[in-house]
């Protein structure tokens, strides 16, 4: 019993983790209907942005936190104006072509110019808080911890943010119809950079909070995109909800599955497969995900 | 144009100018056209790009070094870099691109085991001799390929040392964390047949190298009855740093009761910023030989290259310059660049160089011996102080270059 609770544990706070980065990448879809491909680089930025407030600014690492998500959040409205704007005029025929392209070529771009820019060789920001809780049989580090704490926290300010505030609110209704908010005074492609800004934001704090608990490296986001796809499918396409939830139960199956698999010589392998077959049986019960909406696709 | 190209060409228009001392080749004008030469690495992911570029910058050195000497039968090198990315279908159309574009004489380096035995079959269709700088996998010499040679270990050769002196040092119960390429399951059989005939209970976990989390893992191993007393790292580069991280964090290891041991990755000196004091007691197959042992080469070489890139460097990159040395000097030998003509004499080849006198095997049993340099120095090392360098570090294996007996923390 003490063995399941420790992996369920390690679980959650892994899926946490792994919520965080999928709610910012369901917010873009849900908004733009745009899948963002970049979104794992995004989040490696983050790590770094984070990495060298905290070395070169001399600022406390919840502070780099902060300002890795500030700092994306600006990166992430510059690129939505720069780049993504053509694809909601008559520049652009092939829209989700061309969404596709762009965003994978941001991930191409910025993780090459990552290995040259940052250097080969992995870096580690300072811990949050070193050492361990040790309670009994249970152990978590402080920083899995603290980033679980600040990932739940992060993720209810955002459902707050959607829920009960006029921006939110009409975030969500452009993700609902954008024509339809377009008539009640609400600017469509305003929304799209506020959403683009956020979800960038979103994946670089999930990057900042990884970042002490690995290492950070150029390529340290292509799991977690991975990873943050799935989640967003078992959640629901464009549910920030259902993203939590999946990532959660992501993180959770993960770490049982490789924690109770009946090969202990292979199980560590596994882990990517077990949360697919978490997917696949999800979408053979519900193939909308668990809070999915139908019918999403740029208008 | 990579940047050893860009040096040849920039060196070859100061030699024009008559302003040879400022060049790459300052003591003379090249009449002859370059001998072109083909180096294979992870550059990017998912390969190791880190031990490549460590590579890479050591071939560039040594480059510059043979061209400013004079070059090759009165001939400067332009070596072509390829990445490979860690990925066989890459470094198989890096070999092909290599041999039939820039008609290289011989194709060197790779990191990667799978990538280098998708290579080898290239290098041998076209009959381009092809010499391994740190891949280590038993099947790529096995194939007794007359083309291919190697400098670096092969499983074998290092883990089955390593095996036994593990066994020796009275380890009963060994988790051995490989990697799944030919390389960590090639070495995790070593190990694991050795321990089979020692009496020594093992079991392998097989690690995907994209991993990052490998807490789940750790914690079934550390609740597991018996619990290891060592945990052994079959895994090339920088993922080792991940794994000693999440290890120590939940006290498992390196501790009294669970020793740790790796391999070149963690001789990274950003070791001791991912992993900190953790790294602390951590053991390490170091495929070096100890700074007391070290000839005039191989003071240069670190002097240089710590000069020009700001980093010391570590047994890989003593590997990839004397790759090129080794190549260099089987061009000189063979007086020709011609393929047929390299291969016979890099057979009889005794060469000199950072880690020592190299030479290549003709025997073929065991299989892997064929075309080897048998002779690799390796050590085991353990780290006894935070952010202490290889070179300082304890000497706990061979006997030889020992310098101390005790694996710390003691039991």
């Amino acid at each position: 019993m003490d063995y399941f609770a420790l992996l369920a544990i390690n679980g959650l706070v892994i899926g946490l983790i792994y919520a965080l980065m999928a709610a910012g990448l369901t917010l873009i879809f849900s908004v733009l209907k745009v899948v963002n491909f970049g979104h794992g680089t995004l989040y490696m930025l983050g790590g770094y942005a984070s990495y060298y407030a905290i070395t070169y600014l001399g600022v406390p690492p919840p502070a780099g936190v902060v300002l890795a998500m500030v700092a994306l959040f600006a990166f992430g409205v510059v690129f939505e104006r720069l780049v993504l704007h053509p694809m909601y005029t008559n520049k652009v025929e092939r829209k989700d072509e061309y969404a596709i392209i762009v965003t994978f070529g941001l991930t191409v771009l910025l993780l090459n110019l990552g290995i040259v820019v940052f250097g080969p060789f992995s870096k580690s920001p300072p811990p949050f808080l070193a050492g361990a809780l040790i309670a009994g049989p249970l152990i978590i580090t402080y920083d899995r911890l603290i980033a679980a704490i600040a990932a739940i926290v992060l993720l209810s300010a955002l459902s707050w943010f959607l829920a009960r505030t006029s921006l939110g609110q009409a975030l969500d209704a452009v993700s609902q119809s954008r024509e339809s908010a377009a008539v009640i005074g609400i600017n469509p492609r305003r929304m799209y950079t506020v959403a683009f800004g956020l979800g960038s934001a979103l994946a670089a704090g999930a990057g900042a909070l990884i970042a002490p608990i690995f290492a950070l490296s150029p390529n340290m986001g292509e799991l977690p995109a991975v990873q943050a796809f799935i989640i967003i499918v078992l959640g629901g396409m464009g549910s920030v909800g259902g993203s939590i939830v999946g990532g959660i139960l992501l993180g959770v199956v993960e770490g049982l599955g490789v924690g109770f698999f009946p090969d202990p010589n292979r199980a560590l392998a596994y882990t990517e497969a077990f949360g697919a077959l978490l997917l696949v049986f999800t979408l053979l019960v519900r193939p909308t995900g668990l809070f999915g909406r139908p019918h999403a696709r740029l208008e | 144009m990579d940047k050893g190209r860009r040096d040849f060409v920039r060196g070859a228009g100061l030699v024009g100018l008559g302003v040879a001392a400022s060049g790459p080749f300052p003591s003379r004008a090249w009449a002859a056209e370059p001998i072109p030469l083909g180096w294979v690495g992870p550059l990017s992911p998912p390969g190791n790009y880190s031990g490549g570029q460590e590579m890479k910058w050591a071939v560039q050195l040594k480059a510059d070094e043979i061209n400013k000497a004079g070059g090759i039968l009165d001939r400067p090198i332009e070596v072509f870099y390829e990445d490979t990315k860690g990925q066989p279908a890459e470094g198989s159309a890096a070999a092909v691109r290599l041999i039939t574009q820039n008609h290289v004489a011989a194709l060197f380096g790779e990191f990667h085991s799978s990538v280098a035995l998708a290579e080898i079959d290239v290098a041998h269709k076209y009959g381009v001799p092809w010499i391994g700088t740190d891949v280590w996998a038993d099947q790529i010499t096995a194939l007794h390929y007359p083309e291919v040679f190697r400098v670096s270990p092969a499983n074998s050769l290092i883990y089955l040392k390593v095996a036994n002196w593990i066994a020796d040092r009275g380890f009963k119960h060994v988790a051995i964390l490989a990697e799944n390429s030919d390389f960590g399951q090639g070495g995790a059989k070593v190990v694991a047949d050795i321990y089979k005939q020692r009496g020594v209970d093992h079991n392998v976990v097989t690690v995907e190298l994209n991993q990052q989390d490998f807490t789940p893992a750790l914690l079934r191993l550390m609740n597991a009855s018996p619990r290891p007393d060592l945990l052994e790292m079959v895994v090339a580069g920088q993922a080792q740093y991940q794994i000693v991280k999440q290890a120590c964090q939940l006290g498992f290891a390196p501790t009294a009761k669970t020793a740790m041991i790796g391999s070149s990755g963690l001789l990274q000196k950003e070791v001791w910023e991912v992993d900190g004091e953790c790294a602390k007691n951590l053991l390490v197959v170091d495929v070096a030989m100890p700074k007391a042992h070290w000839n005039d080469q191989a003071r240069a070489f670190v002097e240089n290259f710590q000069k020009r890139y700001g980093r010391a460097p570590t047994g890989v990159a003593m590997e990839a310059y004397d790759t090129l040395g080794v190549l260099a000097a089987g061009i000189a030998k063979a007086g020709s660049t011609d393929g047929k003509a390299i291969i016979k004499a890099l057979e009889s080849i005794h060469y000199t160089g950072v880690h020592g006198s190299y030479s290549f095997s003709d025997k073929t049993d065991p299989p892997w011996a064929y075309h080897q340099f048998m002779d690799v120095p390796f050590m085991v090392i353990q780290y006894t102080e935070m952010n202490q360098t290889p070179e300082a570090a304890a000497i706990l294996f061979p006997k030889d270059w020992a310098t101390t007996d005790k694996i710390l923390p003691e039991k």
